[in-house]
């Protein structure tokens, strides 16, 4: 769960947070310093601790002519989730630019898609009017290695007009050479940070201490210019009875300049509040309801207001000034201080603030304070018990990061479950299994109350780990039991048990939708309708929208493209009202959505969700959607007739296909198609070698039929063609659907074509269309070349003239293969003989036909046109017109008597 | 791709723990010296020296406490 306090959002003001912050002074060099360096794009402030970054950045925030939009993000201590980073980043842009408005934030995901959220923080940047300046403050404490480097990806491709500053204690590993060597990088180091005498004094004065000459000159001296050092003196002179003797005491004593001021500033402050600084040092933040809490007393709001006000050294971090945080100089002398001087209230204090955040559902600060009070048997079952909602809440790295923390050696079982998810999370597959095996075991020996979650915890993963493989056979029949509600004695558990029953049934319904057979669907959907409405329910979105992206994948099985089409819409809407129009959670809605509108000829519309599906699946998710990817892309490609590109799609998902084991059905589409890509670029040698690769099962089916059937018009054997596809369309073959035997109906209408028989050649086209009409589906005619059968027939005989009109459209128009395949290499030369016969291609001669003109014998004009079709590289009829067109064969042929 | 943080000895197993000398400007009280446990501290003039066997993690642990708590580091040495 993000909170909004745990990363400072709002821009700074001068004058905020009461008089304190008034003493800022004019640091106008400094100022006018960083002024020019934000006239590249990024700037880098490196200083060390109290060096003065952030006063330096507010003054300048506070300053004339700045440029209106600011969005500052100031780094959560030791930040190690590049998700939380990226989230409160895009949190601070859209705030910047008014994006957030209305909308929902954007909210975490159990698989966070990185790539895509930058490109997202950079769309906002770009899109903001007049420009932006992002401010990131405290960026050292960014330690996960991810978010650094797709900062660095940030950074280096800023749009114009949006320029960084970044704050660190010390150089931060980002790749910014580049930026360097084209002078778009500044950098302001420790020592321009440094207080001059001059300064000193200004400062001095706003505070409203008088110290003399020579006093300002040896305060300077001992702090050298230090920024924390000044505020620190300034702040123990205010008030005080004899300041030019508190100098001199000061620069008399060996003590470190830290020291000595801090331990002075806290010595200052009354009992109670000294008392309340160290036993709230702990926190990363603090409210006045945890102070009361840890002090065993009231009144704490009143002192931390106070504390702020007097600029020492606390803020708040929301403008209901409800949440506080230490400066981290400050918050890290004051835990020495706690730890030297109440050594036995250390664990006494991070058990109360266990508590407290158990209490407010943060169960990651639970945890962190459960480890650190050293109740780590405490901690682990904690996290276990709470893995499933932290996965949910999208906190994977941190999960990570906690297990991390737990001592070597020292193992609790419980955990195996939490380092499972994780695994599993991040795509670890291997170690996922194996965590799950100790999981497994665990689960076996656990006492009774907790048996019975801990196993669906373990089976839940197991699914979706067998899925993450593509190896579901033999998983489904053992996970059946996930259906029955996982109860327990106190609404807690019920709650938790929700959680952990509505990601079962997902990833129940999910696999079983991916097995695609037809006496699974139904199971499929009862069992993701279930999920989706019992994560509405519990308020899981994320789940919700899991449940309703699989479901509209899985509709195709049982319903129509319409209703499939709308399924996807609706579940890709409620996606993007979470922001997560891009995550993987979303993808099997976008690809399937992709998928029908390339299926109804919408190539254009479908080709830009099948990239935004690319987009959302940058992350590892799985072989099976990956397969899914590569074949939508091969279908278009072959859709617009780009055979090229449509043999490596499809190659690309018949080798994804061959590793999967219980997804037999996706794997054998894209055999179909492969091979009949194969044929059409005269490949047929190979697409008869993949043909015969097949057992007597699959070779049977009416798509493998059909191929063959494309393969055999590719040869020039029209006959062989009808044969095979004989048994798809007496309903004898079996076949995934009417789609099926809409390709075959076509593809015995062009063999009838070549046969001569135009008659049959118009029954067969006007089948087809009649299948089609429902759905209107007109991918099948563009893909087996159907352009020249469809002309032919005559429009007073078809009870299908529209559709026929909007396929035609769509064959002539859609088609940009013509400039593409220009690109291609050169057709190898065709022959006299190969020429001759190419002339008669562009008419409606038959193969018999075009013999009788030439008066040479069918087969002889068969295997010309066999070789034709092999060097230009086509598979049909119409196609090679078009290329041979393209490549003015035509008028050559023309002069070739 | 995951990008590594390349490990600061290059890639080579970590080194035996050796003894190292630290040199801090000021003299550490009882509270800054509170953060360096694994540590013998010795006032050398208006300098703080610390001397203790240290593994690298710790090393680095002992840096990043010297610059949460903004110490001015002088010198770090080696010893032996």
């Amino acid at each position: 769960m993000l909170s909004a306090v745990e990363d400072e959002q709002r821009r700074p003001q001068p004058g905020e947070g009461g008089a304190g912050t008034s003493r800022l002074i004019d640091r106008g060099d400094l100022v006018a310093a960083l002024d020019r360096a934000a006239a590249g794009k990024v700037t880098v402030i490196s200083a060390s601790a109290g060096s003065g970054k952030t006063s330096l950045l507010r003054a300048w925030a506070g300053g004339p002519g700045q440029p209106g939009r600011l969005a500052v993000l100031r780094v959560q201590r030791d930040q190690q989730d590049a998700q939380q980073f990226w989230l409160a980043l895009l949190g601070v842009v859209r705030q910047a630019t008014g994006a957030d408005s209305g909308a929902e934030p954007p909210a975490a995901t159990p698989d966070f898609n990185a790539p895509a959220m930058a490109g997202r923080v950079l769309a906002e940047l770009a899109e903001a009017p007049g420009g932006v300046t992002l401010v990131i403050d405290d960026l050292h404490e960014l330690t996960s290695p991810d978010a650094l480097a797709q900062l660095t990806g940030l950074l280096t491709s800023l749009p114009p007009r949006v320029h960084v500053i970044l704050a660190t204690r010390h150089d931060v590993r980002l790749g910014l050479h580049q930026l360097r060597l084209a002078g778009e990088l500044a950098e302001i180091r420790a020592a321009d940070l440094r207080f001059s005498e001059r300064e000193t004094r200004e400062l001095l004065d706003a505070s409203g201490i008088t110290l003399s000459a020579a006093g300002v000159a040896l305060l300077y001296q001992r702090t050298e210019g230090w920024a924390a050092g000044l505020r620190l003196a300034a702040m123990s002179l205010a008030g005080h009875p004899d300041p030019e003797r508190f100098v001199a005491e000061f620069s008399g004593s060996d003590r470190t300049v830290a020291e000595y001021l801090l331990a002075e500033m806290l010595d200052r402050q009354p009992p109670e509040v000294q008392d309340l600084l160290l036993r709230t040092c702990l926190l990363d933040r603090v409210n006045s309801e945890l102070a009361d809490l840890l002090t065993g007393r009231p009144g704490s709001e009143r002192i931390l207001l106070s504390l702020e006000d007097a600029n020492a050294f606390v803020e708040s971090l929301d403008p209901e000034r409800t949440w506080f945080r230490y400066h981290h100089l400050f918050a890290d002398f004051l835990r020495l201080e706690l730890r030297r001087t109440l050594p036995g209230q250390v664990p006494v204090l991070h058990r109360r603030a266990a508590e407290w955040f158990i209490r407010q559902g943060q169960v990651a600060d639970a945890v962190r304070h459960t480890q650190a009070a050293g109740d780590w048997a405490d901690a682990a079952r904690l996290l276990a018990g709470q893995s499933f909602s932290l996965m949910l809440d999208g906190q994977a790295q941190t999960m990570q990061a906690l297990v991390r923390a737990f001592p070597p050696g020292a193992d609790h079982p419980e955990l195996a479950v939490v380092r499972a998810t994780v695994d599993l999370a991040q795509g670890r597959l291997d170690e996922a299994a194996a965590h799950l095996a100790v999981a497994e075991a665990h689960a076996g020996t656990a006492p009774p109350d907790r048996r019975r979650r801990l196993q669906v915890a373990v089976a839940s993963l197991q699914l979706s780990l067998a899925r993450r493989r593509g190896d579901l056979a033999g998983v489904i029949e053992q996970a059946r039991f996930l259906d029955s509600p996982v109860t327990g004695p106190s609404g807690e558990d019920i709650a938790l048990g929700s959680d952990l029953r509505a990601v079962a049934l997902m990833n129940l319904g999910t696999a079983e939708a991916w097995t695609l057979g037809l006496s699974d669907a139904p199971d499929a959907e009862r069992h993701l309708r279930e999920g989706a409405g019992l994560a509405r329910q519990i308020g899981r979105p994320y789940l919700e929208v899991g449940c309703l992206a699989q479901l509209g994948f899985a509709s195709l099985v049982l319903h129509s493209f319409a209703t499939t089409r709308r399924r996807c819409r609706e579940a890709i809407a409620l996606a993007e009202r979470h922001g997560w129009g891009t995550e993987p959670v979303i993808a099997p809605a976008l690809i399937m959505l992709a998928a029908t509108l390339i299926w109804t000829g919408e190539f254009d519309k479908g080709e830009r969700w099948l990239q935004r599906t690319r987009q959302a699946l940058q992350t590892d998710t799985g072989p099976d959607i990956t397969l899914l990817l590569h074949q939508t892309a091969g279908i278009l490609h072959a859709g617009r007739g780009r055979h090229h590109e449509a043999l490596e799609e499809l190659s690309a998902a018949e080798y994804l296909g061959s590793q999967l084991e219980g997804s037999r059905a996706l794997a054998s589409r894209a055999t179909r198609w492969l091979i009949a890509t194969q044929a059409r670029l005269g490949l047929t040698g190979e697409a008869r070698a993949a043909l015969a690769a097949l057992d007597d099962q699959r070779a049977g089916s009416g798509e493998i039929r059909n191929a063959r059937a494309v393969i055999c018009l590719a040869e020039g054997d029209p006959a062989a063609a009808l044969a095979a596809v004989a048994g798809v369309l007496d309903g004898t073959a079996p076949v995934q659907g009417d789609v099926t035997v809409m390709e075959a109906q076509l593809l015995a209408g062009l063999a009838h074509r070549e046969l001569g028989d135009q008659r049959a050649a118009s029954q067969a086209a006007e089948r087809a269309l009649a299948l089609a009409e429902s759905d209107r589906l007109i991918l099948p005619f563009a893909m087996t070349g159907s352009a020249g059968l469809l002309e032919a027939l005559p429009r007073h005989q078809t009870a299908h003239a529209a559709l026929l009109a909007d396929i035609l459209d769509v064959l002539h128009g859609a088609s940009p293969a013509a400039r593409q395949e220009f690109s291609l290499p050169p057709a190898e030369e065709l022959s006299p003989g190969e020429l001759r016969v190419l002339r008669y291609l562009p008419t409606n001669l038959s193969r018999p036909e075009i013999a009788g003109q030439l008066s040479v014998s069918p087969n002889t004009v068969s295997a010309h046109i066999r070789s034709i079709y092999a060097k230009l590289q086509v598979g049909d009829r119409s196609s090679a017109v078009r290329r041979a067109r393209e490549l003015r064969l035509l008028a050559a042929a023309g002069r070739t008597r | 791709m995951r990008p590594h943080l390349p490990a600061p000895d290059h890639g080579r197993m970590d080194p035996a723990p050796a003894r190292y000398m630290i040199r801090i400007n000021g003299h550490l009280g009882a509270t800054m010296l509170s953060a360096f446990p694994a540590m013998a501290p010795q006032h050398h003039g208006a300098h703080t020296v610390l001397t203790g066997l240290l593994d690298r993690p710790a090393l680095y642990g002992v840096l990043a406490a010297i610059e949460a708590l903004g110490l001015d580091l002088l010198e770090l040495r080696k010893l032996g």
